[in-house]
């Protein structure tokens, strides 16, 4: 069989949303790739000018439909950054039991995402029962089960309601059951692993050069988390570990992505809980939260994905006069050349499905 | 090295000024379009800045400027009694006319689409860029949507 | 009473009562119609034109049972996977049409807010039937037409075929050959040339890749398929499938059980389960249609009727799978008295698919050089020591214990 391309998407299983991966194959081996993107493109970054500071945590909510709390609070600190707010105390912990819910959600979507990527729907069917804990978890304190808009500018929208700790609990506790016996059906799996160890390899060095972040690099080993090395709201006063993995001297694969995910959602049980020991009472907005801001700021978090990073320009009004959002899939997907090449084409899902594609945040 | 010196050091690069600390762990440096090239390698090479998070094209009316973020992930760069790691913010400023310059995406590959995108929205070429096509716009698409003079009923036939 | 004697009662009485007299008056009728050779009421009249309508009803018995029994399984199926995914799987079936009688009729929907409420699941099978035979069949516009139709036509058909070539008992048999499960074997590797032959015509780069994989796979378990059932073939000195469950009835182990062929040649039974399995494209082997890469694989163009037919024949060889491999290891039809052996024969075959689709909803899909290099690698050494064992079972132990005096343990 001659080389020939194949254009995968933008309606494909593969693909997790709407974007074209076009792959040359030889016979059943890629020997190239070349990623298109923009099927989603919102222009949000256009829309952002045109609207106010606070209005803004809309469009941010519906950057990415699997994590968008860490979105919508990416802005917030950086719009806090700009004008300069002091968050209440009470109100940073509450975002950082916000935070690692929705990453918990969001690792959550991503795996039941996966199994169906390798051809195993029940994984699909439970990581996403799973994930329905947590929505309506997330539900409680903000109303709503996917666009939350609960982290404003300055603080969070209302208190947390009463009993959600012990919801929390209950439900945490369900959750590290289950993560437990999953693991003899994906991890300890022999077929799982023949699909997902040695395949999509790519050294630390490389993932760096190559703009990839997150849980993708920390799955080659490196303790990389901008919870820790940049750190926001109060990841410095809890005590928990970088979850890394490696399947070699320095490089990941696929499973090692996949068991950095794993271990993330049991530390992230550890911090919500020692977030609600640590929880100290008092308001949950900051008194002043200005409407106009000058200058520029920028910050960076760890999304769900890898590096989130958004960069304000104000130039005095109430509107921003340059908003622009840093996507960790952006890059990764640019690099999806560089790991794809020399896999078989079976192997396509199973490392674009490894690194968690939101085409949401990555078409803005 | 720790911070301080690095920043001491930065000062002696050729093009550079306006070097700042704008927080705990970034700095921030103006740097001038011609000599940005040799900075950016020796950036690259010398101080180990492995990752490009971003780079940003802002119209500023008339010129552009373009905001570079580069960060530290296992560098020799540290900050002392603090597990955090560096970044820094290089801002370059460009002609209206001449809205060019020379591309890192050699140096960095996360920089290959930033660059792209930075030219889809806002015009900026990038000069030895591999592959300068839109990346979020469709191809065939008039003008650069994120320029402030950019009006959208002018274009809206064309496309 | 055997199937064929029945069949040839109720063709004697159909040809007497029903089709004579029908062709005799039509003979009257119809002047031209009588020949001088005889007409076809003289030909019924015979043994061999009885015999010829016994056969046809025996098939059409036969192909019935099977069809029932793919209802079954797919339901079987959906039941299963749903409980495995914490689902209930499908409970109500032509809800639409319950509701809109009960309007018709004017009464308010009753069932909408019982709680306990079920209905039929089974009848789903009936309304995903309707719906496919109501959609469009589309050919796209650069496809080879005719390899196109044709297809499915070589796929469904040998698949169909299988259901007729095994026996449900010795009474119980649409058909009788020497070689018996050679043919069976026979049929079920024709369906890749039908894979294949739609995989290229649908002018699909997916559905092309879907073909050629089956092809592939089709290399890597065939021959440990056939290797493996060769030791039963030698243990038992023939093909046909009665005379292979009648040899696993004579030895016995433990408690006077008898000892079935998945005792002795308990690596061709792994060997042949798997090799099975890839037989049938079923996870974790149906790379042909990985819907993750290749959206559907070789049926990616195929819409209406006849992606319903691809699925139902899918159905169809996994039962005739599950019977081969109940005659060749599992003792066929055998097992105590006062159940019938043709049911003792569908519950062997029947714990066989419940295996399957345990193992289709739990694991995921494996790849092509994966399965290549199993079936060559793995499978193959396997099956060939299976095949040194049986001859030490059947040949050197026997001889030796004829001079030696060694005590008889087969």
């Amino acid at each position: 069989m001659a080389e020939m391309w194949i254009s995968m998407g933008p309606q494909h299983p593969m693909t997790h949303g709407l974007w074209t991966l076009k792959v040359k194959v030889d016979g059943e081996t890629i020997v190239d790739a070349d990623p298109e993107l923009g099927y989603l493109h919102r222009s949000v970054e256009k829309m952002g000018e045109r609207r106010k500071y606070f209005m803004n945590t809309t469009l941010t909510d519906r950057l990415c439909y699997a994590s968008s709390t860490t979105w919508t609070h990416c802005y917030a600190l950086s719009v806090e950054e700009l004008m300069g707010v002091e968050v209440p105390q009470r109100a940073q912990y509450i975002r950082t039991i916000m935070l690692e819910l929705q990453r918990l959600a969001s690792h959550l979507m991503w795996a039941g995402a996966y199994m169906p990527d390798l051809g195993h729907i029940t994984g699909a069917l439970y990581f996403w029962r799973d994930r329905e804990l947590f929505l309506n978890l997330l539900e409680l304190p903000s109303g709503s089960r996917l666009l939350y808009n609960y982290i404003r500018i300055g603080g969070v929208k209302r208190d947390l309601p009463d009993g959600f700790e012990e919801k929390t609990e209950r439900i945490l506790k369900l959750f590290e059951q289950r993560l437990d016996e999953y693991a003899d059906l994906f991890e300890n799996s022999k077929i799982f692993r023949m699909r997902t160890e040695d395949v999509g390899n790519f050294t630390a060095s490389q993932a760096m050069n190559l703009g990839i972040t997150g849980p993708n690099l920390r799955g080659c080993g490196t303790k990389f988390d901008l919870r820790k090395q940049d750190s926001y709201e109060i990841y410095d006063e809890i005590d928990w570990e970088i979850q890394t993995r490696e399947a070699g001297p320095g490089y990941g694969d696929c499973f090692s992505r996949y068991m950095v995910r794993i271990d993330e959602m049991k530390e992230s049980v550890k911090i919500i809980r020692e977030c609600f020991k640590k929880m100290p009472a008092g308001p949950t907005m900051a008194s002043k939260v200005p409407i106009r801001a000058s200058g520029d700021a920028f910050r960076r978090t760890e999304d769900s994905r890898g590096e989130a990073l958004m960069y304000l320009v104000g130039d005095g009004s109430d509107r921003p006069y340059r908003w622009k959002i840093k996507s960790p899939m952006f890059t990764t997907i640019s690099a999806c050349p560089h790991y794809l090449k020399g896999y078989k084409v079976a192997d396509i899902p199973s490392i674009m499905g490894s690194i968690d594609i939101c085409i949401g945040e990555t078409d803005k | 090295m720790e911070i301080t010196k690095f920043m001491k050091k930065l000062s002696s690069h050729k093009g550079v000024s306006d070097v700042a600390l704008i927080r705990d762990n970034v700095v921030k440096l103006d740097l001038g379009k011609e000599d940005s090239k040799d900075f950016f390698i020796s950036l690259k090479e010398d101080y180990g800045f492995e990752h490009c998070s971003l780079i940003s094209a802002i119209d500023n009316q008339p010129q552009f400027e373009l905001v570079y973020h580069f960060s530290v992930i296992e560098g020799s760069i540290f900050i002392k009694d603090s597990p955090k790691t560096v970044m820094i913010e290089i801002h370059i400023f460009l002609e209206r006319d001449t809205p060019t310059i020379e591309s890192v995406s050699d140096l960095w590959f996360g920089a290959n689409w930033h660059e792209r995108e930075a030219y889809d929205l806002m015009g900026i070429y990038f000069l030895g860029h591999p592959d300068l096509r839109r990346v979020l716009l469709p191809e065939g698409f008039a003008g650069h949507p994120l320029r402030k003079d950019y009006v959208y009923e002018i274009h809206e036939e064309e496309w | 009473m055997s199937l064929f004697s029945f069949c040839r009662w109720m063709a004697e009485w159909t040809a007497n009562y029903m089709l004579i007299p029908v062709f005799d008056f039509q003979k009257n009728l119809f002047p031209p119609f009588s020949h001088p050779a005889g007409t076809i009421a003289d030909w019924l009249g015979t043994d061999g034109g009885l015999d010829t309508l016994a056969w046809t009803f025996a098939v059409n018995i036969a192909f019935a049972i099977g069809m029932t029994n793919l209802i079954l399984v797919i339901h079987l199926e959906r039941k299963i996977a749903a409980r495995i995914q914490d689902r209930r799987g499908p409970m109500l079936s032509f809800r639409s049409f319950r509701e809109l009688g009960e309007d018709l009729a004017g009464e308010a929907p009753s069932w909408r807010f019982k709680d306990n409420y079920s209905g039929i699941g089974i009848l789903q099978n009936m309304a995903d039937g309707i719906k496919a035979i109501t959609k469009e069949l589309i050919v796209p516009a650069k496809a080879d037409k005719f390899l196109f139709t044709m297809g499915p036509i070589i796929f469904i058909s040998s698949s169909v075929f299988l259901l007729v070539l095994f026996p449900l008992s010795d009474r119980f048999a649409a058909s009788s050959a020497p070689a018996g499960l050679m043919v069976i074997m026979a049929a079920f590797s024709i369906a890749p040339i039908g894979v294949l032959t739609s995989g290229w015509a649908s002018n699909n780069k997916y559905s092309m890749i879907g073909g050629m994989r089956s092809a592939a796979q089709l290399m890597s378990y065939e021959i440990p398929l056939l290797l493996s059932m060769a030791g039963v073939f030698l243990l038992a000195g023939s093909f046909d499938p009665v005379t292979i469950v009648e040899q696993q009835q004579e030895g016995t182990w433990l408690f006077g059980l008898p000892m079935w062929n998945f005792i002795p040649q308990f690596l061709g039974f792994i060997v042949f389960m798997i090799c099975i399995l890839a037989e049938v494209e079923r996870v974790p082997f149906d790379l042909p249609e990985a819907e993750a890469e290749l959206v559907e694989g070789w049926t990616t163009e195929y819409s209406g009727i006849r992606y319903m037919l691809f699925l139902a024949a899918e159905y169809i060889r996994g039962f005739a799978g599950a019977a081969v491999c109940t005659i060749l290891f599992l003792g066929g039809w055998a097992g105590p008295w006062p159940i019938p052996p043709e049911i003792w024969f569908l519950s062997k075959v029947y714990l066989i698919l419940i295996f399957w689709i345990f193992i289709r909803w739990t694991v995921p899909r494996i790849r092509t050089d994966q399965i290549l290099e199993l079936g060559w690698k793995k499978l193959l050494p396997l099956s060939l020591i299976n095949i040194l064992i049986v001859i030490f079972m059947v040949e050197i132990y026997p001889y030796f214990s004829d001079i030696v005096n060694l005590p008889e343990v087969f």
